[in-house]
């Protein structure tokens, strides 16, 4: 049996969300053509909508309808710091921990070697411009402590020292609360080579 | 009939990650290099969902001991712990090490083990989190991954079995070697070096800026003829970055 041309549409475009398989598709799409034809109707408009009001901040890059969205335009932030995140989610986690008062820099992913996703990818043009605008003082790598967010953290620190600028990495080590007993020996090793003096 | 034996478990394997790709909605396919098994790939059942016991383990250039069973090409991931002696990969290295990688995964067959290859791909990891001088330590895994690979790369007598003379110049072919200038190959485009650089190559020294130039050249006309038409994406990579 053959599906009408519209429905095998649906189908292909559901496929472009990640980890949705043609299986899934398919069954994503009988719902909404069976079961909830209002849903479905809401979730076109607010797809149509977003895309058409929602783009990247001129500052940060995060998503935002303005085209300097509300935390940048902010006067409560301390503009002379700048901290560095991979995704959205890294911005709204710093966020929840209250003890951030600079501005942000959304990279939109990470450099990974092995999947050809280079600088044009992570946006690294954007963030040297913003970087350099004269008031930031200190850029803050808050990347993710895997190889690729190493990586990643390593060639900003390039580009951004060798214009002038001071930068940082979030430290890493125990938990708060972690007894020694309980930690991983990949975290610990590295407490122990990433260790301070008193 | 399907027996328990046919689960093929193997515990306790050395194993170091070569790369992971997301596969279905909350699991990884794992790209294992294994001392016993060479390069195989496995299912990391969950590993990304936040709590994923696993999901801070699958981390490349770290010695781990793993634990897996199945015996399709795509196998199913039990466990992985912390193997000897964590590396610590920074900045340039780290790069390196990305390169390593790809080599592995472009050149080695799945399930064919290399076990000397294995050892020395853990040296040489070794090594570069411990230097800063990178490029001799590329060199020597670029040249013992030919050779483990069965590729002839030979640097003690050019075509016609004579000995390499270090000051004369060669042309250097793929699967043929170092010509002579005047033999008949001269013309077609090998690399240009002298016999010097061959014979620094054999005695592993590189200490001489020519050695380590030519050295590069050779082995990077090598590499492309045995990698085919599909560019490394590493070294694009490192081209993109040096355009800011
Ligand atoms: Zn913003």
């Amino acid at each position: 049996m053959k599906n009408p041309q519209a429905l095998d549409q649906l189908v292909e475009s559901l496929r472009c969300l990640p980890g949705v398989g043609p299986k899934s598709a398919l069954r994503m799409a009988y719902h909404l053509l069976q079961r909830d034809r209002p849903g479905a109707d809401r979730l076109a408009n607010s797809i149509q909508n977003a895309l058409q009001i929602v783009s990247h901040c001129q500052l940060c890059n995060n998503l935002s309808e303005q085209s300097i969205c509300s935390l940048c335009s902010s006067d409560n932030r301390d503009t002379s710091l700048l901290c560095v995140v991979e995704m959205p989610t890294d911005l709204m986690m710093l966020e929840q921990t209250h003890s951030f008062q600079g501005l942000y820099f959304v990279l939109m992913g990470r450099l990974s070697p092995l999947d050809g996703i280079g600088p044009k990818e992570i946006h690294l043009e954007k963030l040297i411009r913003r970087a350099k605008d004269g008031t930031v003082r200190e850029v803050i790598l808050a990347t993710n402590y895997t190889v690729e967010g190493e990586a990643t953290a390593h060639y900003i620190n390039e580009l951004l020292s060798a214009r002038g600028l001071r930068v940082s990495r979030i430290a890493r080590g125990l938990p708060m609360g972690g007894e020694i007993e309980n930690v991983d020996s990949g975290t610990l090793a590295q407490a122990i080579m990433e260790r301070r003096s008193l | 009939m399907a027996t328990l034996s046919h689960v093929f478990r193997q515990d306790n394997q050395q194993v170091f990650v070569l790369h992971t790709y997301p596969f279905k909605e909350t699991s990884l396919v794992v790209e294992l290099f294994s001392r016993e098994h060479g390069r195989i790939a496995m299912v990391a059942k969950g590993a990304r969902r936040p709590r994923s016991a696993m999901r801070g383990m699958l981390q490349s250039f770290q010695p781990l001991i793993g634990a897996w069973s199945g015996k399709l090409e795509l196998k199913t991931l039990h466990s992985l712990e912390w193997g000897s002696g964590l590396l610590l990969l920074q900045g340039e290295a780290l790069m390196c090490g990305f390169y390593l990688n790809e080599l592995l995964l472009r050149l080695l067959p799945r399930e064919d083990p290399h076990q000397a290859l294995f050892d020395f791909y853990g040296q040489t990891l070794k090594t570069l989190s411990a230097s800063f001088q990178h490029a001799p330590t590329l060199r020597r895994f670029e040249l013992r991954l030919l050779q483990e690979l069965g590729y002839a790369v030979p640097l003690v007598h050019d075509e016609q079995e004579d000995d390499i003379h270090p000051e004369k110049t060669y042309s250097y072919f793929a699967e043929r070697g170092a010509c002579s200038d005047h033999s008949g190959y001269a013309n077609r485009n090998g690399v240009q070096l002298i016999g010097k650089t061959l014979q620094d190559m054999a005695q592993d020294d590189y200490s001489d800026p020519l050695t380590q130039l030519q050295s590069k050249q050779l082995m990077r006309m090598l590499l492309a003829y045995y990698l085919g038409d599909k560019p490394l994406h590493t070294r694009q990579l490192l081209i993109d970055l040096q355009q800011f």
